[in-house]
């Protein structure tokens, strides 16, 4: 008998340590405190930095190549000597990139905060004027969301700015801005004219490409399914722009529709561009996944029997634009399909000084935002 | 009152207790005489069982002295092939992987899975009694999941008085591993305590990373191929004798374990900002009456979780909620904080009963419940799923003469899928050494909670975004053999052809970006390298050849296990309406295991042990990132009994794995044929105190064939 009552004890006394291991795992711990702390870190980095009333926010979507790290460094270095009177930032949209360029060991740890914690930093500090400069190349999806940080920094979201301070950013009933400034520095190609500007710097650059062969360009673009702001028009406006310089130029994307790579050979093919020397270029502010990858990568989708397939949206998947030019019959310059060194055409265009000229002119452009009737949709 | 509290206790101990796999038998002369289970769930000696059993005896465990499961099995079966991971041990079996390998632990499913695949760390090497391999489709016994086979790992159970044993096994890599079990056997009671704990430092095969040709090279990689890690158990069991013929038992275990991930210079290669946490615990408890006619009842009830969490090692945003309670994919997170993956748990129940029938005929009868509960927060819409199962089932053995017929039928129901029948039907022919034994089975896989519901992030070279899939279905397969053993003497041949052909194969299939959910494509934007979501491909097959060969002539032993396996697979092209051709990821056509061993007692206290052991394995075929090589490791071992006081008993084992040193230095980024670090060493102590009488366990073997009905 008491073996039996000894027998139940354990039983119990084991499913109850059960029930404890099973349920002693919370980790909903920190909820309110995670994203205070984490603002507080933000803050203290912009206390230690601020120099100045006036500060420039660089918002790039971000990498984690080391050579756009090098870009985005030289352009903050630039953009200080550019701008004396201000604190230069930069930031990073995107989350793992900052994840990553914040941890590793043996390496300059860098804090590209997202633009929201940015932004609150600079108002819990109360810098008077703020020009957030968009890295993007067109005014599409990934600029939205800049702008989407800064509406949420004017309506004051997280509740906990000074309220004189923010009075201060409104504008009168008369429509003039307030003391206190915020300002949005354009994408690269914001306006038509902005693509045709573009277009002299990128001959500038390019021009000995161009003449020996075609010399294609490779931009994002927005997917057809959300093309915002029909910010993909820049790119065939850009695309005229170089050709009236010299013919030999094209424009592509990765994401807009009818012009993905199949495409551009197409307009090649069209233009008697048969054969002969094909150069690349990412015409996006660093070269990151896609310019080494979609790009100058290896992948390649060329059947010996079939050739290639184009898919329903009219791309050949899983192939570079290097494979795909080479496989129909150009001449791909190994030299130019690398990163480093003369003639590597694998560089973003912040790697160019002529290119950062234009951004900074931007950011001199800067316009007010009145974000309580704004132009841009709702988030 | 009291008298009431003890039939309740009494009912209930009945009714829920047993030990289901307790089976130690006397008859271990030799392999051949091994008491196995897992192919018809009733007690055969190997030489008679009606289903093609492989068993890793206790001799040759002993003999290769490996430190984990998969070295095991990958050393010492040709079938199997392993790809050590971040997200644990890939394994194959005829070129099926993990989701389609029951693995039984005594009897009892092994549970839990990152990505489909078991945490084979979960089993103490050192605590194997033997191992038993029944391939191809099982599902008629044991439900979703046996496809490709079914691996019983049968666990050493105490019976002698008090048992203390201690093994320390200290290898190259910072390798160590920890066994200790301590016993007790009284009349009536018995317990065991088993604590285990094993350690790597893991290693690193290269220093480059794969990089596009246009990039600058990385040759100062920190990335391990295999990551530091550690993971520690315990487990308790009782058992009991409450009457002659009622055993109940009563047992649990809790786990942990740890993958610690380098952190180097390079944010896309080798930077990474958590490592991996895994908390499991179990219970379980059951009962087994044996009638005075032999028959057996038992019902087995059980609770396992499997429990994975991210541990960050620097500030990082990953999912999480906001202060309104949102998801958001930026929740910053702090070194030293982790938070919950995912949350599997998992219960059951199962009844069976073992019944004798006149003309020679044996019944097998069962039902069995199943609740499936799976928490993922950040990963799960509904933050929560569950899945039910129920099934119920029947076996007929029938002996006549030379001829053994075994069929079985399992009626399932299922939340997701419905109503599912499963037959198997399978015969031996015996003729003086030689048996012919062929089998038609079915199998089926449930798609699991994780397939159907989860949507997850994986950080590799680039970021790959996994989604579930709740259209899928169920997957089934029909699994035919033909197999030829032929015993002369020492020597044993086996050859068996088989041919699996599962159709509604999940798989994961690449999907265009705009698959993903908005958030995520903006979060990740071009660092978003694939999406792939999983999907029932159209139908796939494996078939081939196994063949093992084993010679014992006194104190010497040698064997050799081939595998031939050849596969084809399809899954539908929406986009161009036909069928594309896929491979199996991870399938050879070529794989071998050989070995040679000697044993011979010098003195009375010195017994001496050697074994060299040999595997290869051609290219291994994989659909992106590169295929794995061909490669070949040999490997040394001694064992070395010394002394043997009335109570205590010594045992040293030391070899040298991969004596040829062969390392597959593929960059980080590409698939390995194996990972392997090249030449190690190993030395184990074991010592091992026992002191009492044998107690008789009343499941002992009977090869009486009238009365050999019992089951595990």
């Amino acid at each position: 008998m008491k073996k039996i009552k000894f027998l139940l004890v354990a039983m119990m006394a084991m499913m109850v340590a059960g029930g404890f291991t099973a349920c002693s795992d919370d980790d909903d711990d920190n909820v309110v405190s995670n994203m205070e702390r984490y603002q507080n870190q933000v803050e203290q980095t912009v206390r230690a930095q601020k120099k100045h009333n006036k500060a420039i926010l660089l918002v790039a979507f971000g990498s984690t190549w080391q050579q756009a790290y090098d870009a985005f460094d030289k352009t903050h270095d630039e953009y200080a000597k550019a701008f004396p009177g201000y604190d230069v930032y930069l930031s990073f949209s995107s989350a793992i990139c900052i994840n990553r360029a914040a941890a590793g060991e043996n390496t300059a740890k860098r804090n590209f905060y997202e633009p929201k914690y940015w932004l609150e930093a600079f108002g819990r500090v109360q810098y008077q004027e703020i020009i957030v400069q968009s890295m993007q190349v067109i005014p599409g999806e990934e600029f939205s969301r800049v702008v989407n940080a800064m509406k949420d920094f004017g309506n004051n979201v997280n509740g906990d700015l000074d309220d004189n301070y923010m009075k201060k950013f409104e504008f009168d009933e008369e429509g003039n801005p307030g003391e206190n400034v915020l300002k949005l520095g354009m994408p690269l190609m914001y306006t038509e004219e902005n693509a045709r500007t573009l277009a002299v710097a990128l001959n500038n650059n390019f021009k000995q490409y161009a003449q020996q062969g075609a010399m294609l360009f490779m931009g994002h673009g927005n997917p057809d399914s959300y093309d915002t702001y029909k910010a993909n028009v820049r790119y065939t406006q850009l695309e005229e722009a170089l050709q009236t310089i010299n013919p030999n130029y094209f424009v592509g994307t990765v994401d807009m529709m009818d012009n993905f790579k199949v495409q551009v050979r197409d307009r090649m093919v069209e233009a008697g561009l048969t054969a002969g020397k094909v150069f690349c270029a990412p015409l996006m502010s660093i070269a990151g996944d896609h310019a080494h990858n979609d790009m100058a990568g290896d992948d390649d989708a060329w059947d010996e029997e079939e050739g290639f397939e184009v898919n329903d949206e009219g791309e050949v998947e899983d192939t570079s634009w290097k494979m795909y030019f080479s496989h129909l019959g150009y001449e791909i310059p190994a030299r130019a399909y690398t990163d480093q060194g003369e003639g590597a055409l694998v560089k973003g265009l912040l790697e160019y000084d002529n290119i950062r000229a234009l951004y900074m002119n931007h950011t001199r452009e800067a316009e007010v935002v009145d974000y309580y009737h704004s132009m841009y949709p709702e988030e | 009152m009291r008298q009431t509290i003890n039939r309740f206790v009494a009912g209930l101990v009945v009714a829920t207790m047993s030990l289901p796999l307790m089976a130690q038998n006397d008859l271990k002369l030799d392999t051949l005489q091994q008491v196995v289970i897992t192919g018809t769930g009733t007690q055969h000696l190997l030489s008679d069982v009606p289903v093609h059993t492989e068993v890793i005896s206790e001799k040759t465990l002993k003999q290769f002295g490996a430190s984990s499961v998969e070295e095991l099995l990958g050393g010492l079966s040709a079938s199997f092939a392993f790809n050590e991971g971040d997200m644990g041990s890939q394994m194959q079996m005829n070129g099926l992987g993990n989701n389609y390998i029951l693995i039984l632990v005594d009897g009892r499913r092994l549970h839990g899975d990152v990505g489909g695949e078991n945490d084979l760390s979960l089993i103490d090497p050192q605590n194997i009694d033997h191992i038993e391999i029944v391939k191809g489709a099982a599902s008629a016994l044991y439900g979703s999941d046996a496809i490709a086979g079914v691996i019983n790992i049968i666990t050493k159970k105490h019976d002698e008085g008090i048992g203390l044993e201690n093994a320390t096994r200290v290898g190259s890599y910072g390798d160590i591993r920890q066994h200790n079990t301590l016993a007790f056997a009284t009349g009536l009671l018995r317990s065991q305590t088993n604590f285990q704990l094993q350690h790597s430092d893991g290693w690193q095969n290269t220093a480059t990373e794969y990089t596009p040709s246009s990039a600058t090279p990385v040759t100062d990689s920190r990335s391990k191929t295999v990551n530091r890690h550690t993971n520690w158990q315990v487990r308790q069991l009782f058992t009991l004798d409450l009457r002659p013929d009622i055993e109940m038992y009563l047992g649990g275990s809790i786990y942990g374990k740890g993958i610690y991930r380098p952190k180097g210079k390079y944010p896309k290669y080798d930077v990474k900002t958590y490592d991996l946490t895994y908390r499991n615990a179990s219970a379980e408890t059951g009962g087994k009456w044996t009638t005075k006619r032999g028959d057996i009842v038992t019902l087995d009830i059980d609770w396992a979780r499997h429990a994975y969490y991210h541990s960050f090692t620097s500030t990082t945003l990953a999912e999480g909620f906001d202060n309104q309670g949102r998801l958001i994919l930026d929740y910053p997170y702090f070194a030293g904080q982790r938070t919950l993956q995912s949350d599997q748990q998992r219960t059951m129940a199962h009844l069976k009963a073992v019944v004798a029938l006149p003309y020679g005929q044996r019944l097998t009868a069962g039902a069995e419940w199943r609740h499936d509960y799976l928490k993922a927060p950040t990963s799960l819409t509904s933050k929560t799923v569950t899945d039910n199962t129920q099934a119920l089932y029947l076996q007929d053995e029938w002996n006549k003469g030379l001829l053994n017929l075994t069929a079985g039928l399992r009626l399932n129901h299922n939340d997701g899928f419905g109503w599912k029948l499963t037959p198997k039907l399978s015969a031996m022919i015996s003729m003086g050494d030689f048996r012919l034994r062929t089998s038609w089975s079915q199998g089926f896989k449930t798609p699991t909670l994780k397939e159907l519901n989860y949507r997850y992030i994986r950080e590799m070279n680039s970021i790959i975004m996994y989604l579930g899939n709740p259209d899928l279905k169920a997957q089934a397969s029909n699994y035919y053999s033909l197999s030829g053993e032929w015993t002369y003497r020492g020597l044993n041949v086996t050859a068996t052809l088989y041919y699996n052909k599962v159709s509604d194969m999940i798989t994961l299939v690449t999907v265009p970006h705009d698959e993903a959910p908005a958030e995520y494509r903006q979060q990740y934007g071009e660092m978003l390298g694939k999406v792939r979501r999983y999907q029932n491909m159209e139908d796939a097959r494996t078939c081939g050849i196994d063949l093992s060969l084993k010679y014992t002539h006194g104190p010497l032993s040698a064997g050799l296990s081939y595998s031939y396996l050849d596969t084809d697979a399809h899954v539908y092209d929406a986009d161009h309406d036909r069928l594309s051709r896929v491979v199996i990821d991870g399938s050879a056509y070529h794989k071998a295991t050989w070995y040679a061993s000697w044993q011979h007692r010098f003195s009375k206290a010195y017994q001496f042990g050697t074994g060299i052991y040999g595997r290869m394995s051609s290219k291994r075929y994989y659909q992106i990132d590169g295929d794995g090589r061909h490669y070949q490791t040999w490997r040394l071992t001694t064992t070395h009994d010394i002394g043997r006081s009335r109570h205590v008993s010594y045992r040293i084992e030391a070899g040298i794995d991969n004596i040829f040193n062969y390392a597959d230095r593929t960059p980080h980024g590409l698939h390995l044929g194996t990972t392997t670090p090249g030449r190690t060493v190993y030395a184990t102590l074991q010592i091992k105190f026992q002191k009492g009488k044998k107690i008789k366990l009343n499941n002992t073997f009977n090869s009486n064939q009238t009365k050999d009905y019992e089951e595990d």
